[in-house]
């Protein structure tokens, strides 16, 4: 397949040029990446980096057991390790002190899972189960000990074992923060709140199409949250405060607004296909391409490109720095 | 809805006949933008994988992917994020159809993030999930579908997508209330326009990727109706059946699926040699039909007909000459080359004994080339008795044609050598 897609390649670089100042040529590599790059998934844990790959699950520097055939998501609890195969309908929990597995089967398509007080919540997003309670949600996201699953076509953001919230359908992704969930509409260009204690909704205006947010700061008693949104059609990461809550809001005399900041100002975009991931932890920020399989490192002035043809969920902030897999090992890479 | 490119996509074997194909390899070379290139690529792979072409089926997908592929980048490079979403949504269903089921999922999920407001978008993740062999996340998305759907034929699309998943996981009751629906709407004054357009434009092509209101419209209603006849015939409302296959044909007279099932469930052999004799004439290749065709065979009326009962009757020398010029038409077809490599028959043959079998003799005279030297010497040495049947000028032993060097009393058992084989007889001599 690769001597095919090359070969296709050659007219496409007239003159001889160099082969990343084609489009032609670059759109080639995002070619080959595809049939590769999926079926890997790394995050960090108390213990370190974990990754799985070829149906294998390793800690790195530690143990290694078998995994799931094709992983799709991977999350850590305080002292377990959950794989996915929403394909095949498979999990695999390690604990990670000692790589003592469990195989285990489960509903149709588990697209997320949680570990939440010591216990394992596996959503079955085509099953319509959180484990054994039905459910219809896409999402799931823990916050202060508290479960919250949203459905991006019902648009219900459901407290497991408390209210429900009825919102907009469709958003792309949901993070929560405290008591205030955050989630973005690409389609309207909005990120929306709701505050989970009173029930109040907000919304901001941002970029033009917003897929991702991570926190990037605020969230004190006199600050907003600064939203990190990863907006691919603008190709910039936009910093936004969020709207207050109501009663935070009220409490301060005064409703705070946007502030919508396209990182690099005016110039030419540091992200030349767009971001649409973006992961945080306190001043480490990195965004993601999923059309490219790109991972960038970037602050406030510059982005910097850490790897390439990495799979959606194949990369993680650590405790200094990001850690990937490459194909063959993890790689790291020390950033403070 | 006209600029849609919409998926139907279609468990049973599908009509392919080479009239179509050439419309489809027409419909290709007049493509320019991505969707109609699209469209064409992946109509065409449907139609070669029909006809059990499956190299040139993978090629067409390939080829489909490809074009895909760089539109996703190129919109997204471009800031479009709507044709982003729309292409990447064709690389998985064309990923899917090339049995890449990690990558096809993970795009699938990709556009999941940008455009789950798009009920195409759903019901692409579940054409894609249908052919990679996942019926329950199919029922998902096409449900998915169903409920962000807006405008009447594409909602019609989207139930039958659902419908189609929907017995692919035994659910049959939901499935045939809403194939009912949709035939019913479609058949209804609300797409009065479409049907007189459908007249008009003589539209009868179906494709599994149809571009245009009447092209999906005519794809739509012959593959709805299909699917609640094979759910009516299946549970035997065999008259509620007949009605739907008959009229799938008032929509094209040559649908083979119809002919086929019609001919299952004919009254009488004349009306199923009849039946039969136009399905092959147009798909000669499908399996589905070559399977009900061997378990009830009529009077052979096209070549395939005849190339299958031969292979029915264990007749395979003539079977294999029937195949072989068909072969050189269809050099590719992966259905010739399964049924020619079956005309070859067991691998090792048995010499007959003393007083032959019909069987014996049959697997002497299709294997006889294929005898090892010591076979040979060993059967010039032996002699067999028979008793011989004589037609006119036609003799068999035990039904098998022969044809014999000698003299002999028709009324005695005759002893005699075999010396080879020359057409559909074996060559014998009498035994002095």
């Amino acid at each position: 397949m690769t001597w095919k897609r090359r070969a296709w390649l050659q007219p496409a670089s007239p003159g001889g040029g160099r082969a990343e100042a084609t489009p032609y040529v670059w759109l080639a590599l995002g070619v080959l990446l595809q049939f590769s790059a999926f079926g890997q998934v790394l995050t960090n844990t108390s213990r370190g980096v974990v990754v799985a790959h070829d149906r294998r699950m390793e800690l790195v520097g530690g143990w290694t057991v078998d995994g799931v055939q094709n992983a799709t998501m991977i999350v850590a609890g305080g002292d377990r390790v959950v794989v996915l195969d929403a394909l095949h309908n498979e999990a695999v929990v390690v604990e990670l002190a000692n790589g003592r597995s469990k195989r285990m089967k489960t509903a149709e398509t588990p697209i997320d899972a949680a570990f939440v007080n010591g216990r394992l919540y596996i959503l079955a997003r085509d099953a319509r189960l959180l484990n054994d309670m039905p459910l219809q949600a896409d999402m799931l996201e823990e916050a202060n000990g508290k479960l919250y699953a949203y459905s991006r076509v019902t648009g219900l953001l459901h407290e497991i074992g408390g209210r429900t919230f009825r919102l907009k359908p469709f958003a792309a992704d949901l993070e929560l923060d405290g008591t205030t969930a955050y989630l973005t509409y690409p389609r309207e260009a909005r990120v929306r709140t709701v505050d989970l204690t009173s029930g109040v909704i907000g919304e901001v205006a941002v970029g033009a199409v917003p897929v991702d947010l991570a926190f990037a700061g605020g969230g004190t008693a006199l600050s907003a949250r600064i939203l990190a949104v990863a907006d691919p059609s603008a190709k910039r990461v936009w910093l936004t405060e969020s709207t207050q809550s109501t009663a935070a809001a009220v409490g301060r005399g005064f409703l705070r607004g946007v502030l919508g900041l396209g990182l690099f100002g005016d110039r030419a975009s540091q992200f030349p296909t767009g971001v649409d991931r973006v992961e945080t932890k306190g001043r480490l920020w990195i965004a993601y391409d999923s059309s490219s399989g790109t991972l960038y490192h970037f602050d406030r002035k510059q982005s910097r490109v850490l790897a390439r043809n990495l799979a959606p969920h194949a990369f993680a902030l650590t405790e200094n720095g990001v850690a990937w897999w490459n194909g063959t090992s993890v790689a790291e890479k020390r950033l403070r | 809805m006209t600029a849609l490119v919409l998926a139907v996509l279609l468990a049973q074997a599908r009509l392919a006949s080479d009239f179509e194909l050439a419309q489809m390899q027409a419909q290709l070379a007049r493509a320019r933008d991505f969707q109609s290139q699209l469209s064409a690529r992946l109509n065409l792979g449907d139609v070669r994988a029909a006809r059990n072409e499956t190299s040139l089926a993978r090629a067409e997908y390939t080829t489909a992917y490809e074009l895909a592929e760089r539109e996703r980048l190129v919109a997204r490079r471009n800031s479009s994020l709507t044709r982003y979403a729309n292409a990447t949504s064709y690389a998985a269903l064309a990923q899917a159809k090339l049995g890449r089921a990690a990558t096809s999922f993970a795009l699938l999920e990709e556009v999941a993030r940008y455009a789950s407001d798009d009920a195409e978008s759903w019901n692409l993740y579940a054409s894609a999930m249908r052919v990679l062999g996942h019926p329950r996340k199919a029922v998902s998305a096409a449900r998915n579908a169903v409920a962000t759907a807006d405008e009447p034929l594409d909602l019609a699309v989207y139930q039958h997508a659902l419908a189609t998943a929907l017995i692919e996981v035994d659910n049959v009751t939901e499935a045939e209330r809403l194939l009912v629906t949709v035939t019913t709407a479609l058949r209804s004054e609300k797409f009065a326009p479409l049907q007189q357009e459908a007249a008009r434009q003589e539209a009868f092509e179906v494709y599994s990727s149809a571009r245009g209101d009447v092209a999906a419209y005519v794809a739509l209603l012959n593959r709805a109706q299909l699917r609640l006849a094979w759910l009516y015939e299946k549970r035997g409302a065999t008259g509620a059946a007949r009605e739907q296959y008959r009229r799938v044909l008032e929509g094209r007279s040559d649908d083979v699926v119809a002919l086929t099932a019609l001919a299952r469930l004919a009254a009488d052999d004349a009306e199923r040699a009849r039946l039969y004799a136009e399905a092959f004439e147009a798909n000669p290749f499908s399996l589905a039909l070559i399977r009900e065709y061997r378990k009830a065979l009529t009077t052979p009326q096209t070549d395939m007909q005849r190339a299958l009962v031969h292979l029915e009757r264990g007749e395979l020398r003539a079977a294999r000459a029937v195949l072989d010029e068909l072969l050189v038409k269809f050099p590719a077809n992966e259905t010739l080359r399964g049924l020619r490599r079956e005309a070859e028959g067991v691998a090792v043959v048995s010499l007959p004994s003393a007083s032959p079998t019909s069987r014996e003799l049959r697997a002497l005279l299709e294997g006889f080339e294929r005898l090892t030297p010591e076979q040979r010497a060993a059967l010039d040495a032996m002699t067999f008795t028979s008793n011989v049947l004589v037609n006119g000028d036609r003799a068999t032993i035990e039904g098998v044609p022969v044809t014999i060097q000698g003299t002999f009393d028709v009324h005695a058992p005759l002893t005699y050598r075999i010396l080879g084989a020359a057409g559909d007889a074996l060559l014998v001599e009498v035994a002095r």
